[in-house]
């Protein structure tokens, strides 16, 4: 009944299947083109590792961007108030509030966020807030086109992200910060 | 994506408030040590109120003009979030500096204060009440109400780095009380140099004031620095690799060379020098102004040093 009335809380979230990632960036330039993202300055990236010894080699890409913490440190030393976390569990920075001293984005241990050269301020990624809340997909995953990531409501027991957390084993990243990230990497 | 967000701005604002912090805390000090009803040390207090409301505000611009929408700053007094460090020490630094500023005023020698209200014009004749008479019982009153908020401003900008868990460098629960004496230390010095700068040398009463409060948070800090670096040597990895900065890495020498050495060390011995005679009651106490000064110039470096290793070192550090 709470579901169909839409009163049900929801929790969005991003699963990467790493394994899938091709290094073709498609996810970067699409968050930059939907963002206005300024050149030279990033929401999201792909972290790449190469190794081994010739013929035996490998190589491994990470997609990267905000975790959107449950306990976020970047949250909790914005002096303004300006940093907040949506019931949705989306980290978000109202442009408007932010004074840019900067303190969040050394809070962050992810470098998640950036201080946009343009606006003044501090930015970081949505999540695509402003799709989701229209019911579409944010721009990496609806663009990526090897499927790594899965975006979805993890409160949803049926959801696309809950079912890959139950059925495969996953990490996430400095978990050891205790920031609680819920950006969710398939192992 | 490591990039240094915090710069020199920041660095010399840390600095200065710590000063500003611990002159007001030494001429507090001095004007609450009184015999039989008048202060003992009349110059250290007047000298480090005269002082205490200046360097703040000058680091209080810096730091506004390191924000990236300076005119915003105002918002960081229309709102308090209890948890942010930040939030908490603009506050602080807001209340200091207005008391430091009432407290400089109590000091204003009498007659300067008379005169000048005597040139105001008419029109302004309102501001006649600055020579108000019961100006010198505030004194003490305000240097009790500013004590807290002196010590306050001088933790905090060691808060400020120590409560960001993502920085392994700033993330110990020694950083605070180094910066806090450190700024104590500072603020001190600078009372010393003011003096020998005035034109007198110290009486033998006032040095071993100020020298003996020197020496006291000069050995603090060794017993803060030294369990500072073992303590980041038997911790978990991401601290051990923080502290490779200042262990054979990049910052080695500007800690250990010019703050340990000649920030910490070289004035504790100078000092403990100057003061022999006192502590030994052998010798003729003869206060050397220069010898004076360059050891207040040496611990002013050296707190300087210490903001910038650690507001650099610290934003280079991270979990794996």
């Amino acid at each position: 009944m709470r579901e169909r009335l839409g009163l049900k809380k929801k929790r969005w979230v991003i699963v990467l299947d790493t394994r899938k990632c091709i290094d073709c960036k498609a996810c970067v330039v699409a968050c930059k083109a939907e963002n206005g993202v300024p050149i030279g300055q990033f929401r999201n990236w792909i972290n790449g590792e190469t190794g081994g010894d010739y013929p035996r080699l490998f190589a491994s890409f990470e997609p990267e961007q905000c975790h959107h913490c449950e306990r976020p440190s970047c949250v909790r030393v914005c002096p303004t108030g300006a940093s907040y976390r949506r019931s949705d569990g989306l980290v978000l920075v109202d442009a408007d509030d932010c004074i840019g001293c900067g303190y969040c984005i050394i809070a962050c241990p992810y470098n998640a966020r950036y201080f946009n050269r343009e606006t003044r301020v501090v930015d970081k990624c949505t999540m695509c807030a402003h799709r989701v809340d229209e019911g579409k997909l944010p721009a990496c995953v609806e663009t990526c086109p090897t499927k790594v990531r899965v975006f979805g409501d993890l409160e949803d027991p049926k959801g696309a992200p809950r079912t890959l957390l139950s059925t495969h084993r996953y990490e996430v990243k400095k978990k050891q910060t205790g920031n609680d990230p819920h950006l969710f990497y398939l192992l | 994506m490591d990039h240094i967000h915090w710069g020199l701005l920041i660095v010399s604002y840390l600095f200065l408030g710590g000063i500003s912090a611990g002159l007001f805390f030494i001429s507090g000090l001095a004007t609450y040590l009184q015999e039989t009803g008048s202060p003992i040390y009349p110059r250290i207090a007047r000298v480090g109120a005269m002082l205490a409301p200046w360097p703040i505000s000058l680091g209080s611009l810096l730091l506004v003009f390191d924000l990236g929408r300076w005119y915003r700053f105002y918002k960081l007094f229309t709102t308090f979030t209890w948890h942010s460090p930040m939030s908490i020490g603009a506050w602080f630094l807001l209340l200091f500096t207005v008391v430091a500023l009432a407290y400089f005023w109590a000091w204003l020698p009498g007659d300067l204060v008379a005169r000048a209200a005597a040139s105001v014009p008419r029109r302004l004749r309102f501001l006649r009440i600055l020579d108000w008479p019961g100006r010198e019982g505030l004194r003490r009153r305000l240097a009790a109400v500013g004590f807290p908020l002196s010590l306050g401003v001088g933790i905090y900008t060691g808060v400020l780095l120590g409560a960001v868990q993502s920085r392994p460098f700033w993330n110990t629960n020694l950083v605070a009380q180094i910066f806090l004496f450190s700024a104590l230390s500072t603020g001190c010095a600078t009372a010393i140099l003011a003096l020998c700068l005035g034109g007198t040398a110290l009486d033998s009463r006032g040095a071993r004031l100020l020298y003996g409060v020197d020496i006291s948070l000069i050995l603090l800090e060794f017993f803060l620095v030294v369990p500072y670096v073992i303590h980041g040597e038997l911790s978990p990895l991401a601290a051990q690799q923080a502290l490779r900065l200042i262990l054979g890495g990049p910052f080695t020498f500007a800690f250990w060379g010019l703050f340990v050495g000649l920030g910490l060390l070289a004035p504790l011995l100078l000092e403990l020098w100057e003061i022999r005679p006192l502590l030994l009651d052998r010798g003729e106490f003869h206060a050397s102004r220069i010898l004076a000064a360059v050891t207040a110039l040496l611990v002013i470096f050296g707190g300087f040093v210490l903001r910038y290793v650690f507001v650099f070192a610290g934003q280079m550090t991270s979990f794996e």
